[in-house]
């Protein structure tokens, strides 16, 4: 027993004293050993992922300040090399804030986002009213061919946007929808182009699949007992969904709410087309509104960075309001039964 | 209040019939255990009366009034859920008051009958609070104020206790009861525990596969089972029922045989399979048989098992020289008899005794139909008989 106890002793002592491997090895294990260590990378490791999504995320943002900053005439011609330094980095020359003003002055660039937030709003309200009922009945209703129309449903999101493009922009240029080779005529739709319709149609549309995903499954998981009890106190199964299914769902409304809103402000694929001019009188979105300080002749880089970082604020106040909703509402939702 | 009438009640699923042809006839102010295992449709039964499904076929009408075709907010019924079902983005308040808002109380009314139904469930200064900072027990009372609040005609609670603990369940059956006779209102309650049936109910139901075996008095079902199911199931631990069958001069399975005139037993003959049934506290050690005047003749068994309960001892009992009948291993027809005997008597396993059965607690059943013969043996023997499986009764168990 005594040589056995002694021997175990002596590779003890070796292993202290003369580790195994390489320093990438010994380096490895002693992280693995050393709990103190181990957080300390693991905290260095989070600061580099931070960090570089901070900065390639932010660094736009920064570029956009430093164009708006900067008067035009200095933007392709300044001088980019930091002082004293001497490396070319993009930093503001000069610090113009009546940018700020001017953008207003020549586009109504207030205008403009009316018109976002017109469109990004009643797209909203559509595609929650109908996906709410959508997902309540796909996911709280158990009917033949239920799974088959979902799969439809989630298909039909998968087409790309650009494909609708064409027959919608003729058909709501006013002319009338015919099946093509029989020529048969379904039905004259009436003149959108230039009007709020002919962009929350198509927009409602593309966006209602996600949102009937999202509230299906959040629909799903509020226990069957609860909706029992809301219709045994008195509510019809679409009172149930507004005051109790709804309110615990809290999280999903708000996700798939910001998350079209937000597509929506930002949408310009389909408004270019739909809005025929870049004018605020023709519907035209934020982004046409930033499209028209560019003229045949000159292009004021300066008024469009300054008119974006404008259109930006307020989708990064809702997401930060939002955000807050979000957290809040998981946490007290709380389905316990 | 008001008294409830089911008639013809179906409920049909695509494969299976949950709820078979249920006829209820429930008094004004009467508390109705609807029991039986689980899958039996007793829940189903009850959806039916709530209005949360509607059945296939038949009228389902509260105190005259048909509300087979009503949604469940028009029908007049409150219900306490299995699990317990509270609002959890409401507090106590609102939970309780939810029914009373939608149909627009002031607000008076409204504070005052919250008032009275957190008093009646002893849940005073707790209305602020959310349900998820409360206790399992306190949540039920919360609920069964919802329910009261309302002051509904018919209450319906399905498994309200199934989910609290032992001692809590216990305390809130005694709570039911107390509020039963407070608000004199019609209870239909459905439970698989045939402890909270027997000592709550004013009458059972007991329902097996869709169907109402029989509706009773609780002490009704346990001491004349209108067949084997009701026999087996309502009773802890549950009836013996031994297989056997009427030869000429009784009823005789292939361990001992029970003297009685075949002439009397009504809807059967010799020859007959027939399970004899015998509660475990109606088998008595020959020794003790003098507490009994109607014993029936000695049997010879062998201690199996013996379960000592504080109050009682139960005893499993086999046969002996039944080798071949140990082998059959029938589930209905046990090779296995147990005995509930003093908890002073001195008893050790394999010991050899004699047993006799009170022959006023035999029970016969026919094995065709499963339908309970007769109850009590002893006056078989001569003119008359105990109790006589009345025609009606019978007839009322095979719908």
């Amino acid at each position: 027993m005594a040589t056995i106890d002694g021997s175990n002793d002596s590779t003890g002592s070796n292993d202290s004293t003369e580790p195994e491997g390489g320093p990438l090895a010994r380096w490895t294990k002693s992280v693995i050993e050393d709990q103190e260590k181990r957080e300390r990378l693991y905290r260095a490791l989070f600061i580099v992922a931070a960090g570089f999504f901070l900065l390639t995320t932010l660094f736009p943002f920064y570029w956009l300040l430093v164009l708006a900053l900067t008067p035009t005439s200095r933007i392709l011609t300044g001088d980019w090399s930091l002082p004293i330094i001497g490396i070319e980095f993009p930093h503001p020359q000069g610090f113009n804030v009546y940018a700020f003003v001017e953008m207003f002055e020549q586009v109504p660039f207030h205008l403009f986002m009316f018109n976002s937030f017109v469109l990004a709003i009643s797209t909203t309200v559509i595609v929650l009213a109908v996906a709410t009922l959508a997902g309540y009945v796909f996911g709280r209703l158990d009917f033949p061919g239920r799974g088959v129309l979902m799969l439809v449903v989630l298909m039909i999101s998968y087409f790309p946007p650009a494909a609708f493009l064409v027959p919608l922009f003729d058909a709501f240029l006013g002319n009338a929808v015919v099946v093509p080779f029989l020529g048969i005529e379904l039905f004259e739709s009436p003149r959108l182009v230039n009007t709020p319709a002919s962009m929350v149609l198509p927009f409602s549309a593309l966006f209602l699949p996600l949102a009937i995903f999202i509230l299906t499954t959040f629909y799903s998981q509020i226990p069957d007992g609860l909706e029992d009890a809301a219709r045994v106190e008195g509510t019809t199964r679409l009172g149930a969904l507004v005051r109790v299914i709804m309110p615990l769902s809290a999280p999903g409304l708000a996700t798939a709410a910001v998350l079209t809103f937000i597509t929506v402000y930002n949408e310009y694929f389909f408004s270019s087309i739909m809005a025929l001019e870049n004018n605020p009188e023709n519907w035209s979105p934020l982004l046409g509104g930033i499209l028209s300080y560019q003229t045949q002749y000159t292009t004021e880089f300066n008024l469009m960075a300054a008119a974006s970082i404008v259109g930006v604020l307020p989708i990064v106040i809702i997401v930060i309001v939002a955000q807050e909703r979000i957290v809040s509402g998981l946490t007290a939702g709380g389905l316990k039964e | 209040m008001a008294n409830l009438t089911l008639e013809h009640v179906t409920k049909r699923y695509e494969d299976v019939t949950a709820v078979d042809d249920m006829n209820l006839d429930i008094d004004d102010g009467e508390f109705i255990c609807l029991v039986g295992p689980s899958g039996c449709g007793k829940s189903t039964t009850m959806e039916t009366i709530a209005g949360l499904t509607k059945p296939t076929e038949g009228t389902i009408s509260i105190g005259d009034r048909d509300v087979t075709t009503l949604p469940p907010k028009d029908r007049g019924v409150a219900m306490v859920f299995q699990n317990i079902a509270l609002f959890p983005h409401m507090d106590v308040y609102e939970n309780i008051s939810f029914g009373l808002r939608l149909r627009d109380y002031d607000k008076e009314e409204i504070d005052r009958r919250v008032e009275h139904a957190t008093d009646v469930v002893q849940l005073e200064g707790m209305l602020d609070r959310m349900p998820e900072e409360m206790s399992g027990g306190q949540r039920q009372r919360v609920a069964i104020a919802r329910a009261i609040v309302r002051e509904p005609d018919v209450f319906l609670m399905d498994e309200p206790l199934a989910n609290l603990d032992a001692k809590l369940r216990v305390h809130m059956r005694t709570e039911l009861q107390r509020l039963h006779k407070e608000l004199d209102t019609t209870i239909i309650y459905v439970t698989h525990d045939q402890a909270e049936a027997m000592t709550m109910s004013d009458r059972i139901a007991v329902i097996d596969g869709g169907e109402l075996q029989q509706i009773d008095p609780p002490l009704v079902c346990y001491n004349e089972p209108a067949n084997l199911f009701v026999a087996g199931f309502i009773g802890s631990p549950s009836m013996n029922l031994l297989r056997g069958r009427l030869t000429a001069n009784g009823a005789e399975t292939d361990d001992f045989a029970i003297d009685l005139d075949v002439e009397n037993v009504p809807g059967a003959s010799a020859g007959d399979d027939v399970t004899i049934g015998i509660r475990p506290e109606d088998v008595y050690p020959t020794d003790t048989q003098g507490a009994i005047s109607t014993p029936s003749d000695p049997i010879e068994v062998t201690t199996d098992v013996l379960e000592p309960m504080g109050d009682q001892i139960f005893v499993y009992l086999t046969f002996d020289e039944t080798d071949a009948g140990a082998m059959r291993g029938d589930a209905t027809g046990s090779d296995q008899l147990l005995m509930s005997v003093d908890p002073d008597r001195d008893i050790e396993e394999d010991e050899s005794m004699e047993v006799v059965f009170d022959r006023t607690k035999v029970h016969l059943f026919d094995d065709a139909s499963g339908d309970a013969l007769v109850h009590g043996v002893e006056d078989l023997t001569s003119s008359g008989f105990e109790t006589r499986v009345s025609e009606t009764r019978s007839g009322e168990a095979d719908e």
